[in-house]
């Protein structure tokens, strides 16, 4: 074979998807460069800004007006989308946002009218967005979306991670180690099993009240939750912090900090029977930390965050979609900088981002058709008055376009 | 059915010529869009069919070329323009292919099952006669050949690209061809 041919096969050698490739290539590239450039200015005023910047850090050590010279740190530092929409004045694409707060969750309509539920630390939304279930101390209560309690029960525990099951007749919570589940009217509060403080239940979307947890025993375990009984358990994959269903209940992912494992699950007829299959790695780039990952609603994309540190450059965040039957990741959006929270949209169309260091949620389309949006000052809304000293808001679920429908 | 295979036309290689690429470079440091786009239209190519020769996984090709691009932007303000961009670009681009390269094999040889979890079909259910032959080759050889006889760098300059000797890049070019006459039909 002479040098010749060799070059001609490298050149000619199919490379599947090299087209599309391109394209998702140069959609990225696109959006970094704008990225970048709402940072502004060249290399040096910007160089010598940080030398600035990083002597007024040093004495902020010193100085005893610490508090002013923060913030105009913070402000140096901070990139964003430029020409974010400066306040949130309607849920892009829809529905109804749960936000946690330092001050307790508040309820955002989808004209971006919100309050505040209440003093409690966790929240959840019912399926249909009728009603919350939220969690303070050891109390687990059931509230109205203008903020109005309809029931309370206590746990000897502190009680975490409320899910109200997609039937919306019962609620999953965790009382310090055990499992339980509440009728959605407040009764039968009964003990389901022992779970991984880590990792919050996940029920089955189908319905039928079946659970997911790990337990105690780091086992990933199937309950039928009115009788008890555990359908299947399985090992759980190593470091696992999350279960997210497909909207078939077909496929249940396991996330840790390093990876995803994906479990085929078989279902008897009527659910009378249900099989964890072994955990599959889905692959992700190289150096990359899972922050969140979720089925879209529609259960046909898993959506992952990931932070990513390689070589000297600043740190990135990446959204990805996989699909689970196969093919590369798509790069949906990337940053550099840390994103913080990744929520699907009830329709699946748009993923929100949270972007703390640009204080921005970037609404991003996960399809054609959509714009990309970001709204900024969003620490504000929450926190108001206390934008700084807050925590950032957590966003707990993105709830249904249409509660019109009968249920919870 | 080149444009859907992409292959790779001749004038791709190592686009566009020094001048044209310095005022691309100057445009797109200066804001330009456009100028970014035409740099990355000319350069994507081959970073990406490189890296796809190295880790014979599309998926994989893919990131690292988005990779190499993401961090051309990053630090395009400290570009310097003088020097051209294809090299800077491939060096990332092989590296990276190399070090994914070397992962996958101890992921296989530490017996990990979902080697293929997620991935494109393997090489050889959609490839000619090239790619299960390059698949003999480890990541470091295969790197070489493709820097030398797709993206045509000399021996001198592979060696600075991949921090190595030039008599081992020789030698590695030499094992390289040996090895894929073997396992590739000659022509007649």
């Amino acid at each position: 074979m002479s040098e010749d041919r060799l070059r001609d096969l490298l050149r000619e050698e199919p490379l599947p998807g090299a087209a599309e490739a391109e394209g998702r290539g140069l959609a990225l590239v696109r959006q970094a460069y704008a990225e970048r450039r709402t940072t502004g200015g060249p290399v040096l005023p910007r160089l010598a800004v940080a030398l600035a910047a990083a002597t007024l850090l040093a004495a902020l050590l010193l100085s005893p007006a610490g508090a002013s010279v923060r913030d105009w740190i913070d402000d140096v530092f901070t990139a964003g989308i430029r020409h974010a929409e400066p306040a949130l004045t309607e849920v892009p694409g829809g529905g109804s946002l749960l936000v946690q707060s330092q001050r307790g969750p508040w309820a955002v309509q989808a004209d971006g009218s919100r309050r505040l539920l209440g003093d409690y630390r966790e929240a959840t939304w019912s399926p249909h967005g009728l009603f919350v279930a939220a969690a303070a101390g050891r109390t687990l209560s059931a509230i109205e979306p203008d903020g109005t309690p309809r029931w309370s029960i206590s746990a000897n525990r502190r009680v975490h991670d409320p899910r109200w099951s997609p039937s919306g007749f019962r609620i999953a919570y965790r009382a310090g180690n055990s499992l339980r589940v509440v009728r959605a009217d407040g009764t039968r509060d009964a003990q389901v099993g022992m779970a991984n403080a880590a990792v919050p239940p996940a029920w089955f979307p189908p319905g039928l009240h079946l659970l997911a947890y790990v337990n105690g025993q780091r086992q990933t375990v199937i309950a039928e939750t009115d009788t008890g009984r555990a359908m299947d358990a399985a090992g759980a994959s190593p470091g696992v912090v999350g279960l997210s269903w497909s909207a078939n209940g077909h496929r249940l992912i396991e996330i840790s900090r390093r990876d995803l494992w994906l479990r085929d699950v078989r279902i008897g007829k009527l659910a009378s029977s249900l099989r964890l299959g072994a955990g599959r790695r889905v692959r992700l780039p190289a150096a990359a930390v899972v922050r969140a990952a979720a089925f879209s609603p529609r259960g046909r994309t898993i959506a992952v965050l990931l932070d990513r540190s390689q070589g000297p450059g600043p740190p990135r965040s990446e959204a990805l979609l996989i699909v689970p039957a196969g093919g590369p990741p798509h790069r949906l959006f990337s940053v550099s900088g840390h994103l913080t929270e990744l929520a699907w949209s009830p329709d699946g169309r748009r993923l929100l981002l949270a972007w703390p260091a640009a204080d921005q949620w970037l609404f991003v389309p996960t399809e054609g058709g959509a714009r990309l949006r970001a709204i900024g000052d969003i620490a504000a809304v929450f926190a108001p008055g206390h934008a700084r000293r807050a925590t950032y808001p957590r966003v707990e679920g993105w709830c249904c376009p249409s509660p019109s429908n009968a249920g919870a | 059915m080149a444009a859907e295979s992409g292959a790779l036309a001749p004038d791709k290689v190592r686009q566009p010529p020094p001048r044209e690429e310095r005022r691309l470079i100057r445009e797109a440091q200066r804001g330009s869009a456009d100028a970014l786009a035409e740099l990355y239209a000319a350069h994507w190519p081959a970073a990406h069919r490189a890296a796809y020769l190295v880790v014979h996984d599309a998926g994989a090709a893919e990131d690292i070329a988005q990779d190499a691009f993401l961090a051309a932007v990053d630090r395009l303000d400290r570009f310097d323009r003088r020097r051209p961009f294809g090299p800077w670009l491939h060096r990332i681009v092989i590296n990276r292919a190399i070090d994914w390269g070397r992962r996958e094999a101890l992921r296989r040889s530490a017996g990990d099952p979902e080697k293929h979890s997620g991935a494109a079909a393997p090489p050889e259910a959609i490839g000619g006669e090239l790619m299960p032959a390059l698949a003999q080759l480890p990541p470091d050889q295969r790197a070489v050949v493709v820097l030398r006889h797709l993206l045509e760098y000399t021996p001198g300059e592979i060696g600075r690209m991949l921090e190595l000797p030039r008599g081992t890049v020789n030698s590695r070019l030499r094992r390289g061809l040996d090895q894929l006459r073997d396992l590739i039909e000659v022509e007649g």
